[in-house]
């Protein structure tokens, strides 16, 4: 008997050990998922650190990004000085219906001004409310965690390095 | 009581049995398959996990169109699933429920030819199908009612010969008399008995792993693929009450029925505790088990169940006469 | 007339009826199906006469088996169940003939049974059947077992003669 039958009762066997075990489903409305850090939801827009240099918008691989800006000058601060001008943004888009979140766009800018939120249930019934304009991507940087501790035993950064150096040197 | 009533309030009560019970092991089966599965099942109909599931899925299925394709046998396809589900509804009639707190058995009739009818009702039931797959003008139904008629008369004669062991060996037809008559060493004399009636019983339901009328990788689902809306419900419901007609003929054949403590009392909740236990290996068989080839199901039953049913009453008949 | 009678009357109407609709459609399936219906009218017929075992026994092979068997033969001739039966010039003598047989074996059963009257009421039940079958009728049950396994060894042979083993 133990020759025939036995991948019979070894199904049974199987089944019944997973029946009595806990399902692994996530009950996802009622109880939200656990992610991982650094997760991919919606990319967020600090406003104030765009300087309009077009880098994410050239470099996005599925041309959603979408940036107007104008020039303002500011008036010199000393006599005599030079009047500086500033980019000021008048539209920042992104599409999502377009977006692959590839993360090139944060990469690439200089000058940290979009970062990566963890939320992802923004589904819209028309697609047409897909494309975030500005103030909606300033919205989604109250949602950006910071960033993810270094693992223990990690070397710093060498940024930080380079500025605790400077900061020794200059006491 | 007068006659009339009494008559009409078994009927009642035969037909509440055939509405409800068919649900529970639905829901059973539902939610054993799922944590068999490593998951959950319904969770969201009738708010407790979702206990409601099938209630829901009644009215989502009575509000549907039924649509009658052109090509289709209008008379044959249409009275198919009356066909298939009817005959499970009078077998119930006969099979018995166990004493009612010393107020004798609950069953819709007591026939002394119990056994041979609920066998004959079963054997009609294989036609609804059959006509389905004939009736519904589509090449995969045909090729799953060649399958279906194949498979259920291949099958019909191991569980037929199974169950004439039993009533062998109680001396009766009756249900009544077979788990009046029932003894526990009958679980080892009656066991390759059992096994064959299980098995072919499984078989005649087209349940996995017997399915391959309707398997759905292959024929779209059979007989049953141009049924939709309350024909399909039909179908289903159809499916499951045979599955609670086996369990509780193998409970009152096999496994002694009511037997248990208090049975005066308490039988029939002891019959319908065993009743849902066998439901519960119909469905484990379900998830273990995959589906067996159409030239597998027909070797299975000519080569292996015939012989061991053959063997079974030979053993029986040895029993009885010394 | 008593009512066991007036439902026996309405049951062979049913069964002559269907018999006649299963011979004249031209439907292969339909006629099939017409002819589960005669057979469980002449079930239902045999309960009234009291013979409740031959009844279930008719409705278990006659029905669960025997029809599926049509069925499945129909079934692998590959026939449309749109397709009309073949209608032969012969119809009229097999009508011509099929009356005078039923007419000859309806004379010899009523003369030989006219007036009979069934006695008691148990005796259609599984043991009287038993019974009879195994005291006063065993020879020709043996030599209807011996029939039965010739036909199936000879269907046997016959499916085999076409693949050389």
């Amino acid at each position: 008997m133990s020759m025939f039958g036995k991948g019979l009762l070894q199904g049974l066997k199987v089944t019944f050990k997973n029946l009595t075990r806990r399902s692994v489903t996530a009950h996802y409305p009622d109880v939200q998922p656990d992610l991982p850090p650094r997760s991919r939801g919606v990319i967020a827009l600090q406003e104030e650190n765009c300087t309009s240099c077009m880098l994410c918008a050239r470099e996005c691989p599925s041309w959603c990004i979408t940036i107007d800006s104008h020039k303002e000058t500011i008036p010199a601060t000393t006599e005599g000085g030079r009047d500086r001008s500033q980019n000021v943004l008048d539209t920042f888009d992104i599409d999502y219906s377009l977006c692959m979140y590839c993360s090139i766009c944060i990469e690439v800018c200089p000058f940290d001004a979009l970062h990566w939120s963890p939320e992802f249930a923004y589904a819209e019934g028309d697609i047409v409310d897909l494309t975030h304009d500005m103030n909606r991507l300033r919205e989604w940087m109250w949602t950006v965690p910071a960033p993810q501790a270094l693992d223990p035993g990690a070397e710093p950064s060498k940024e930080l390095a380079a500025y605790e150096a400077a900061a020794e040197e200059s006491e | 009581m007068p006659d009339v009533v009494d008559v009409v309030l078994r009927c009642v009560l035969v037909l509440a049995v055939f509405m409800v019970l068919p649900l529970v092991i639905g829901q059973m089966e539902h939610k054993a398959m799922a944590h068999m599965q490593s998951r959950v099942g319904p969770m969201a109909a009738g708010g407790f996990h979702g206990w409601a599931q099938l209630l829901a899925d009644g009215v989502k299925f009575v509000q549907k169109e039924s649509i009658t394709p052109v090509a289709a046998d209008r008379r044959v396809f249409e009275l198919a699933p009356a066909v298939a589900l009817a005959p499970y509804l009078v077998a119930l009639l006969a099979i018995p429920l166990g004493p009612f707190f010393g107020q004798g058995n609950l069953i819709g009739q007591d026939l002394d030819l119990g056994l041979f009818f609920v066998l004959a009702a079963m054997s009609v039931g294989v036609l609804g199908t059959l006509m389905g797959g004939l009736g519904s003008g589509n090449k995969y139904s045909y090729i799953g009612g060649m399958r279906v008629a194949a498979q259920l008369m291949s099958y019909e004669l191991p569980m037929v010969l199974a169950a004439a062991s039993v009533a062998m060996a109680a001396g009766t037809l009756s249900l009544v008399g077979i788990a009046q008559q029932w003894e526990p060493w009958w679980l080892i004399t009656q066991l390759p008995g059992l096994i064959v009636f299980f098995v072919a019983g499984l078989a005649e339901l087209q349940r996995p792993p017997f399915d391959a009328p309707l398997a759905d990788a292959e024929l779209v689902m059979g007989p049953l693929t141009e049924y939709g809306g309350m024909r399909f419900a039909m179908f289903l419901l159809a499916e499951y009450a045979g599955i609670l007609v086996l369990s509780a003929l193998t409970t009152v054949l096999f496994l002694g029925g009511w037997a248990g403590p208090f049975s005066d009392h308490i039988g029939w909740l002891w019959t319908l505790v065993k009743v849902m236990a066998v439901a519960f290996l119909v469905i484990w068989a379900r998830v273990a088990y995959p589906r067996l080839r159409e030239d597998q199901v027909n070797s299975l039953a000519w080569k292996v169940l015939v012989p061991v049913a053959l063997a079974q009453i030979t053993l029986t008949t040895v029993l009885v006469v010394a | 007339m008593s009512a066991t009678e007036i439902v026996f009357l309405l049951f062979a109407a049913l069964a002559v009826g269907s018999a006649l609709l299963a011979m004249t459609t031209n439907q292969l399936v339909h006629s099939a199906l017409w002819l589960v219906v005669t057979l469980g009218a002449v079930a239902g017929c045999f309960v009234l006469m009291t013979a409740e075992f031959v009844a279930w026994v008719q409705v278990l092979v006659y029905v669960g088996s025997v029809v599926v068997l049509v069925i499945f033969a129909l079934m692998l001739t590959r026939q449309q169940s749109t397709i009309s039966a073949e209608v032969t010039g012969n119809r009229w003598t097999a009508a011509v003939l099929g009356l005078v047989a039923a007419v000859g074996l309806g004379a010899t059963v009523i003369s030989g049974f006219h007036g009979e009257r069934i006695e008691g009421h148990r005796i259609g039940t599984a043991r009287s059947l038993g019974d009879a079958l195994f005291n006063d009728w065993v020879l020709p049950f043996e030599i209807l077992s011996g029939v039965l396994l010739a036909a199936l060894v000879g269907a046997i042979v016959i499916s085999r003669s076409g693949t050389e083993r």
